[in-house]
């Protein structure tokens, strides 16, 4: 334990923090791409370095974003969710349904995939709260049974497509130079931020990570809490659903696949850890940006795009080691020090 | 009878589906398609085994898929540039050992999460593999079924992952150190009181994860001309649920390879190609959904059993 | 048993300290071959120290360890079972999920990875061993299925199976029926027959007598006393365990309490084992709760503040009949539980001083859910300043402060909800001695408030020293209420459930 009174953390520290550095790791990305992916001719500037890029990197990958968005409540109380690629899936299907075949309304059809999120996330919470299961495993099988269902509602074939105007502006169409779903997704962000930074709900999510039981006595209603954090991931999955099926005018059931895993991913990078409690929300932004332009930007500098993916793979263990290192140093000098094993066992994977 | 519950529930549940399937599609039971999908999905129960292993000691490993289509390609190049079956198997199964002790070394070593060391393992194996391959089959020609006929090459595979099944099944139970994995796993704690090595059980089963794995992929890179570079979709829910199904706990140190058995074959009938589907006159698209919901189901009423038994 | 032999266990000048504070003060203790040597002090004595030092999971800062006149360099956890010394606790470490054969094939056999397993044979020696301490536990069942007790049993199995030497048995019969309680001395009786050293450590005076040959009582970190158990009797005892100089000053006490705050008639919950408890808590008042460890106290708190309800007797506040049905419900009528495990239930290490205080009261602060942090460091600002809290900040976290300062600020969380029954649990447990003093004078001042304080301690003189009056717990009753100038005997003794002077309900 650290002495009494110690002093607050100076500057340094706050230069040695996760975000600053993912912060200059993003800083790097952008300016390697600018200068390797932009090319000035005679006629106008191209690639990277245009607005236009820009705004197609954003374009596609704001559902990934709005699910890393989600997602970090859920991580901080401690838990996971693996469903949402097929929450994400599912919801879209049933908007095509619903307008294709119900013959409902565009926004009767939206209302109903936002619903059905909402109630996917809704059984998750159920799961896990009532039966006490740990998130892991519950979401792996509505992970499984979700997707079954977009199959088995599309007969494995089917393809929603041809959707009006009046819908698809939503994933085509900007407003003043910006796309139209970011406008959404600002909203969102926003909103998540609000909600993990300035209420008492997010103080919980906290709390119900560092310590659920010490929460629980505190008088804080854990289970409504952590339902509040599944079902918002299941709603907001349900809309970026509804953005990707607006951008591909199309529906299938193929959609969303590996997009929990590029959210967690966007997640753990932006420094939230996978045990709970600690994480920011412009952390995930930054981590989502940082793998957002990494993988989109290669394409511009005539990089393969699965070296995107690879690098990402490895900042992902990077930015894992790295909070772990001081730990696991201090613990290594201890044992060399007094000569006794305090050699602790691998953490388990669900408790 | 009661302390197998679990594995006893989920043999009843398969035993129950193939009497329905008996009596509602005989026609499942014709040999030759009977035994192309049995063939299909024994790499798929040789993965399941060693899953098996890593989550009774409480970690979880979603890399799988990738590392099997990796294994899989290799053996498959060298096969296209002549080598033997019998020396390409060793190759893959080596090659699956060092990608499972990358992950074992960061989980154990570092004690990093394992669902996110795997995740990112998982992530950097298939891009790699699709960057190298771009997408271009993989041409095994005369190595298909191992050079012998179909018919010889595919009981060739199902009789060597029942071997495996069996070799592991007993090691598993009769194995001083199969009952260190259960100790690591119930409470790694008093394990490493007792004398055990938690850290080292934890790296050697991803190891071994990564070896069965290294074997399955090429069991399955011969059942086919030609391979594709991308990694199997699925391949590691497919394992994950077998096992959970199965009966092994995702909290760990219980569970046998028997009712991983049961639980690998019960989701194989259900599976969107099983033909069992398709003679039950169940569209093939509703295999996942069907799938899906047995897992759900297992997962639930594990939750239940265990509700109950807190008071 | 020749008394010429070096003796089994030779432990000399024994000295530990955690953190500045001297545990361990130079304890001499030996163990003889073939004898029961019981362990007898207070909580807090130093008896769970020492035996870690036998057991190797502390390393001494000075002193020696013998066995059978032979030095030991080094002991560690993993070194116990070379010597021969097995330790059982009170939490059996056993495998869950395995079982019974199992957990002790695991235990006892070497571990070589590549042994076929003989499951005939784990199954013989554990029933073998089972039979010999006469539990009547299938080997086959599972460890998980099994009673606390049960457990226990098995551990003692795996103590006699290892041919230990030295084996310490910690509160053996804590949780045991009587025809346990029996099994288990006639398990003890047979391993002396057979030359092995146990050192017994038990609050029970009764089997003191029964079954060691001398007692050692440790107070405040220093052994003050071996005898014969022939030698000597309960009285003497217990005032070897409590005879102490008071060095502390407590707060006075005042006038005429106020109000009946907190009324139980009967109060009992059956899972946590509180049973038919009676007392009045009143407004100005503190009612300190003494007893052992596992006299039912921390459970009756648990009991008021809803964790788990009571289902028999009454509950009344301010003269209502009310049911507590879960810590919110508990905050809203005005209890507040400042917990025992202040690192896991009293405060959040992680977090900032001024949230782990906001914790418990956001509805009341932070109105519609929206965070006010400007309110929040106010609030933080004063109870720092008038709890007098040692840090840099509000925003510091908890983990940054020293025991004491951390239990300040779990005060603080509590009393932010303005309650009119305060249940402290071992406030001052871990807190040195400039922090205790400060903690008390704050107590006493919120009592002389108007607050009714129920507090729970297992600190002897601070339960002499502040209470109004003093409740004895034992076995999860409330065996006596005694006046709050009763002297240590006389509490020390209803604790011990000694009949003797004073002491009545």
């Amino acid at each position: 334990m650290s002495s009494p009174t110690s002093s607050p953390p100076g500057w340094k520290a706050a230069l040695r923090s996760h975000e600053f550095i993912l912060l200059a790791v993003l800083m790097a990305e952008w300016v390697s791409f600018y200068f390797a992916g932009t090319h000035h001719t005679s006629h106008g500037t191209f690639g990277f370095g245009t607005a236009d890029a820009q705004a197609d990197i954003l374009r596609h990958t704001v559902e990934i974003g709005l699910l890393a968005l989600v997602m970090t409540p859920i991580i901080l109380t401690g838990g996971i969710d693996l469903s949402v690629g097929s929450v994400m899936c599912f919801s879209e299907i049933v908007f095509g349904k619903l307008w294709r075949d119900a013959h409902m309304p565009i926004p009767i059809a939206a209302t109903g995939a936002l619903l059905t999120g909402a109630a996917a996330g809704g059984l998750n919470a159920l799961l896990i709260t009532w039966l006490r299961l740990p998130p892991l495993i519950v979401t792996l099988g509505t992970y499984s049974i979700f997707r079954g269902l977009a199959e088995a509602v599309t007969r494995g074939a089917d393809v929603f497509a041809e959707f009006p105007a009046s819908f698809t502006f939503l994933g085509e169409k900007s407003w003043l130079g910006v796309p139209v779903q970011v406008y959404v997704f600002v909203v969102v962000a926003i909103a998540v931020w609000l909600l993990v930074h300035r209420t008492t709900w997010g103080r919980s999510f906290r709390a119900i990570g560092y310590a659920p039981e010490g929460t629980r006595f505190a008088g804080i209603p854990v289970e409504r809490r952590l339902a509040l954090a599944y079902v918002l991931a299941g709603t907001v999955a349900a809309l970026a659903g509804l953005i990707y099926a607006s951008r591909l005018n199309q529906v299938t059931a193929a959609d969303g696949t590996g997009y929990e895993l590029a959210a967690i991913t966007a997640v753990v990078l932006g420094g939230t850890s996978i045990f709970g409690g600690s994480g920011t929300v412009h952390g995930t932004l930054l981590g989502w940006v940082a793998v957002a332009v990494l993988s989109e930007g290669l394409a511009y500098a005539n990089l393969p795009r699965e070296l995107g993916g690879m690098l990402t793979g490895v900042l992902l263990i990077l930015a894992l080691s790295a909070s772990i290192l001081p730990k696991v140093l201090s613990n290594w000098r201890a044992r060399r020090h007094t000569g006794t094993s305090t050699s602790q066992p691998p953490p388990p994977a669900s408790t | 009878m009661k302390k197998h519950f679990r594995e006893w529930s989920v043999a009843a549940a398969l035993g129950f589906i193939l009497v329905a399937l008996a009596v509602f599609a005989p026609p499942f039971y014709h040999p030759q398609p009977l035994l192309s999908l049995v063939t299909y999905e024994a790499p798929t129960l040789i993965v399941a085994v060693g899953m098996a292993t890593i989550i009774i000691c409480r970690q979880i490993d979603i890399s799988v898929g990738s590392l099997f289509a990796v294994c899989g390609v290799c053996g498959a190049l060298l096969l296209d540039r002549g080598w033997p079956c019998l020396a390409v198997l060793p190759v893959s199964m080596l090659l699956g050992a060092l990608m499972g002790a990358i992950n074992g070394g960061l989980v154990a070593g570092l004690g990093l999460p394992s669902i996110v060391v795997t995740l990112a393992t998982m992530v950097t194996w298939a891009e790699a593999l699709r960057w190298l391959r771009q997408g271009v089959l993989v041409n095994v020609g005369h190595a298909q079924w191992f050079g012998f006929t179909q018919g010889e090459g595919q009981l060739t595979i199902v009789i060597t992952a029942l071997v495996i099944l069996l070799i592991n099944a007993v090691g598993l139970r009769h194995l001083a150190a199969g009952r260190f994995i259960y100790a690591v796993g119930t409470n790694a704690e008093a394990a490493r009181l007792a004398g055990l090595r938690p850290r080292l059980i934890t790296f050697l089963m991803f190891v071994r994860l990564g070896t069965l794995t290294g074997l399955a992929a090429f069991l399955a890179a011969v059942q086919a001309p030609t391979l594709q570079p991308k990694p199997d979709n699925g391949l590691e829910l497919k394992a994950i649920a077998a096992v959970v199904v199965g009966g092994v706990a995702i909290s760990g140190g219980r569970g046998n390879l028997w009712g991983v058995f049961c639980g690998v074959l019960l989701l194989t009938v259900v599976s969107p190609i099983s033909p069992a589907l398709v003679y039950l006159g169940i569209p093939s698209y509703w295999g996942k959904a069907i799938q899906g919901a047995i897992i759900l189901l297992a997962v639930v009423a594990d939750g239940w059993r265990a509700r109950k038994q807190k008071f | 048993m020749s008394a010429v032999s070096a003796p089994l266990l030779a432990l000399r000048g024994i000295a530990k300290s955690f953190a500045g504070v001297r545990a361990l003060r130079g304890v001499d203790f030996d163990l003889q071959v073939g004898e029961v040597h019981a362990l007898l002090g207070e909580n807090g004595a130093g008896k769970s120290t020492l035996i870690k030092v036998v057991t190797g999971a502390h390393q001494p800062d000075g002193g020696s360890i013998e066995i059978l006149g032979q030095k030991i360099e080094y002991l560690s956890p993993a070194l116990t079972r070379h010597y021969g010394i097995a330790c059982i606790y009170q939490q059996p470490a056993l495998f869950p999920d395995l079982t019974v054969a199992e957990n002790i094939g695991l235990r006892l056999e070497p571990s070589k990875p590549l042994r076929r397993v003989d499951w005939a044979g784990r199954r013989t020696r554990a029933a073998d061993l089972l039979k010999r301490i006469g539990a009547n536990i299938s080997p086959e069942s599972e460890v998980r299925s099994l009673s606390m007790p049960e457990q226990q049993l098995v551990e003692i199995a795996c103590a006699l199976g290892s041919g230990a030497r030295i084996v310490i048995m910690d509160e053996p019969t804590a949780s045991l029926t009587q025809k346990e309680q029996h099994l288990l001395f006639a398990v003890v009786r047979d391993l002396r027959k057979s030359g092995v050293g146990v050192i017994y450590i038990s609050h029970r005076l009764e089997e003191i007598f029964q079954l060691a040959d001398r007692v050692t009582v440790l107070r405040d970190g220093q052994s003050v006393g071996t005898n014969a158990v022939d030698d000597i009797n309960e009285n003497k005892l217990i005032q070897l365990m409590v005879g102490r100089e008071v060095s502390h000053i407590y707060p006075p006490g005042e006038s005429a309490p106020g109000e009946v705050v907190l009324e139980l008639r009967g109060v009992g919950c059956k899972a946590s084992g509180v049973r038919g408890v009676t007392l009045q808590v009143r407004a100005g008042e503190i009612l300190g709760l003494a007893g052992l460890v596992g006299a039912g106290r921390t459970e009756l708190g648990r009991v008021l503040f809803g964790l788990t309800p009571a289902d028999s007797g009454e509950i009344l506040l301010n003269g209502k009949p009310v049911a507590v049905t879960s810590p919110q419900d508990a905050v809203n009528r005005g209890i507040a539980y400042v917990p025992e495990d202040r690192r896991r239930h009293g405060v959040i290490l992680e977090m900032p001083i001024a949230h782990n205080m906001t914790m418990a009261i956001h509805q009341r602060i932070f109105p519609g859910t929206w965070l006010r942090f400007g309110a929040e460091r106010q609030l933080a600002l004063d109870y720092i300043r008038d709890l007098a809290v040692k840090t840099y900040g509000p925003e510091a976290p908890g983990g940054s402060l020293s025991g004491g300062n951390q239990q300040k600020v779990s005060l603080a969380r509590w009393l932010a909800t303005k309650p009119k029954l305060l249940i402290l649990d071992e406030p001052t447990q871990g807190v040195d001695v400039g922090a205790k003093s400060e903690i008390h004078k704050i107590v006493r001042r919120l009592a002389k408030d108007g607050l009714a304080v129920l507090m729970i301690s297992s600190d002897l003189p601070e339960v002499l020293g502040m209470s109004d009056r003093i409740g004895v717990m034992r076995g999860g009753e409330l065996v006596s209420i005694l006046p709050g100038h009763s002297d240590a005997h006389t509490v020390m003794a209803a604790a011990l459930g000694q009949r003797g002077p004073g002491g009545s309900a």
